[in-house]
């Protein structure tokens, strides 16, 4: 019972309350970058909630299986759900909420790699061409891609000098904006380039397109149906998601400006100590004092709650630009677009080097 | 502060020439020398402002609007005048493939980091980066210009070769005397006013722009 304080209890809390927030506003992002898209085709387009409708339909359905498929093949939905759910909390949505999981990075990149690994299983695991070629195409970019976001990952923890990602976030968080700064204006280019190629976005794959020259994300879908189509979509929708809260929370951190407002409970909280604030002054004081100190900074939570939604809401319609003013490039392009990210990552890398801080 | 905005133009310019690099068309090579200019613009028009304000001379504002007639609007235009009148014809413009080509440029940087880093006179993080980036720039330059065979491109090379010159002159003393700007301006039309008659003529001759067909005998 002694393991379990008040600390860890709170932290828990506050863990599994962001958890269910990313899990719920994961099929919106997608949804708003599909209503610009068809906005700019002067269409009226489907509505921004469609998403949930669509999940909820699968959900119900019936899921048909290839007589010739495997155990593979039946588990892979499960586990690609669980990869992204999994990912999805370690990575807190505001720095002012206090974190019992502290997760590390790397293991967030590769536990949604370990999802893609099993997507690419699942997609040989039938037989199908469709589902070799996307699988092929798809370990392809992802092999491409992944240097280029170890560096931009590495060279962030490198000055915040952790790897966990609320230490990241909170350090970030000091440097006011970073997009004024050289090295992680670099970092930032570099990590919108692997958003887009993460997520299967337009330069690198066509995520509305179900023409056989160009699909490979839904090439490695295209055998699955009801429920399990649902969990690997919904799948896609978290780890897109997380990404985008890795961007705006890394670089757009606007945590510290809620301080500089002024809102009450919300300065004690980002000083120097940072998140501790909360959740020493939670544990330590009685149950008056411990309601008295939530109940003050909950105004801060709820306006970084918002503004976290604002920022999503502003890098979705930023992809959906991108995707509207670029056309796909030629599959073989895509190792120009890779290695420009790669550049652009081991220039900011180089930049922090050279500036000695 | 103002360190700080130099820092991440002059960030963003080595980024430009990273960009020009990566392109395949000489339509896209036109376009991103034209980024490149308007960023060096921006920076000659901040540098220009802090003078004036500081000690009430209009130089470095002259030559901002100098590059921007000549390098944003005038030399663009030129080349796509120049490319308009040669033969279109869609050929791999260069010998080895991009990522590569990328991948060498980065070597490149790394070898003006280490060279810049032995210098010693220059002190300061900043100035070191901002002369690092911007001798970068000219390094990049001189390797676009060997590593395209069609001779608009060779010019565009020229061309970033110049920018990454003015830039390492400009960071490193804060506004050069304004004659040895305007001398180095005039230099620089003159020889793109040449080479854009050169390309015209090369490409009569030879019905092509592609420079290795300079090496075949004509009659």
């Amino acid at each position: 019972m002694s393991v379990f304080t008040p600390d860890l209890i709170s932290g828990l809390i506050s863990n599994f309350i962001q958890f269910i927030l990313l899990l719920l506003l994961a099929p919106l992002s997608g949804g708003i970058i599909k209503k610009v898209k068809a906005l700019s085709q002067k269409r009226k387009g489907a509505p921004v909630l469609q998403m949930y409708f669509d999940l909820w339909k699968l959900i119900r359905k019936e899921s048909v299986v290839s007589d010739t498929a495997s155990w593979i093949f039946k588990v892979t939905p499960y586990i690609v759900f669980s990869a992204s759910a999994t990912a999805a909390l370690l990575v807190p949505v505001t720095t002012l909420l206090p974190s019992a999981v502290s997760g590390d990075i790397l293991l967030l990149i590769y536990l949604l790699a370990l999802g893609r690994f099993f997507m690419c299983l699942s997609a040989l695991d039938t037989g199908s061409t469709f589902g070799g070629m996307g699988a092929s195409r798809e370990s392809m970019i992802s092999a491409l891609i992944e240097p280029s976001m170890l560096v931009s990952v590495f060279t962030v923890g490198l000055i915040s000098g952790s790897t966990a990602i609320d230490e990241m976030m909170a350090a970030m968080r000091t440097i006011g904006n970073p997009l004024l700064h050289p090295v992680y204006i670099l970092c930032f280019f570099a990590m919108i380039i692997i958003i887009l190629a993460e997520t299967s976005r337009i330069p690198v794959d066509d995520p509305s397109t179900h023409l056989e020259l160009t699909m490979v994300h839904e090439a490695m879908l295209l055998e699955y149906s009801g429920r399990q189509l649902a969990l690997m979509e919904y799948g896609a929708a978290i780890k897109q998601l997380i990404f985008l809260t890795l961007l705006v929370n890394l670089f757009l951190p606007t945590d510290q400006l809620i301080a500089l407002a002024g809102i009450s409970g919300a300065s004690a909280a980002v000083d120097a100590v940072g998140v501790a604030g909360i959740t020493a002054g939670a544990g330590a004081a009685g149950a008056v004092t411990g309601t008295a100190a939530s109940a003050v900074s909950a105004a801060a939570v709820i306006v970084a709650l918002v503004l976290y939604i604002l920022k999503i809401i502003l890098a979705s319609l930023v992809i959906a630009v991108t995707e509207i003013s670029t056309v796909k490039f030629r599959f073989f392009s895509i190792p120009n677009l890779a290695a420009l990210s790669f550049i652009l990552a081991f220039l900011g890398f180089l930049q922090y080097f050279v500036l000695g801080r | 502060m103002m360190d700080s905005y130099f820092d991440i133009l002059s960030a963003l310019i080595l980024l430009s020439s990273f960009l020009l690099m990566s392109h395949k068309r000489i339509k896209s090579y036109i376009k991103t020398f034209r980024i490149q200019s308007s960023l060096i613009a921006l920076t000659a028009g901040i540098m220009g402002m802090d003078s004036l304000i500081r000690e009430g001379s209009f130089d470095i504002l002259i030559v901002c609007v100098i590059i921007v007639l000549l390098k944003v609007i005038y030399i663009p235009r030129l080349l796509h005048r120049t490319y308009g009148t040669v033969e279109y014809k869609v050929e791999k413009d260069f010998y080895l493939n991009i990522p590569l080509l990328i991948l060498i440029c980065c070597g490149l940087v790394v070898f003006a980091y280490f060279s810049v880093s032995n210098i010693g006179s220059l002190d300061g993080a900043h100035l070191n980066l901002q002369v690092v980036n911007s001798l970068s720039v000219i390094l990049i330059g001189f390797f676009f210009m060997i590593s395209r065979k069609k001779a608009i491109g060779q010019m565009i090379g020229f061309l970033v070769i110049e920018n990454g010159i003015f830039v390492t002159a400009f960071f490193s003393t804060h506004g050069m005397p304004f004659v040895v700007d305007i001398g180095i301006f005039i230099d620089m039309i003159t020889a793109i006013l040449i080479m854009g008659v050169m390309v015209t003529r090369i490409n009569e001759k030879f019905e092509s722009i592609n420079l290795d067909k300079l090496k075949n005998l004509k009659g």
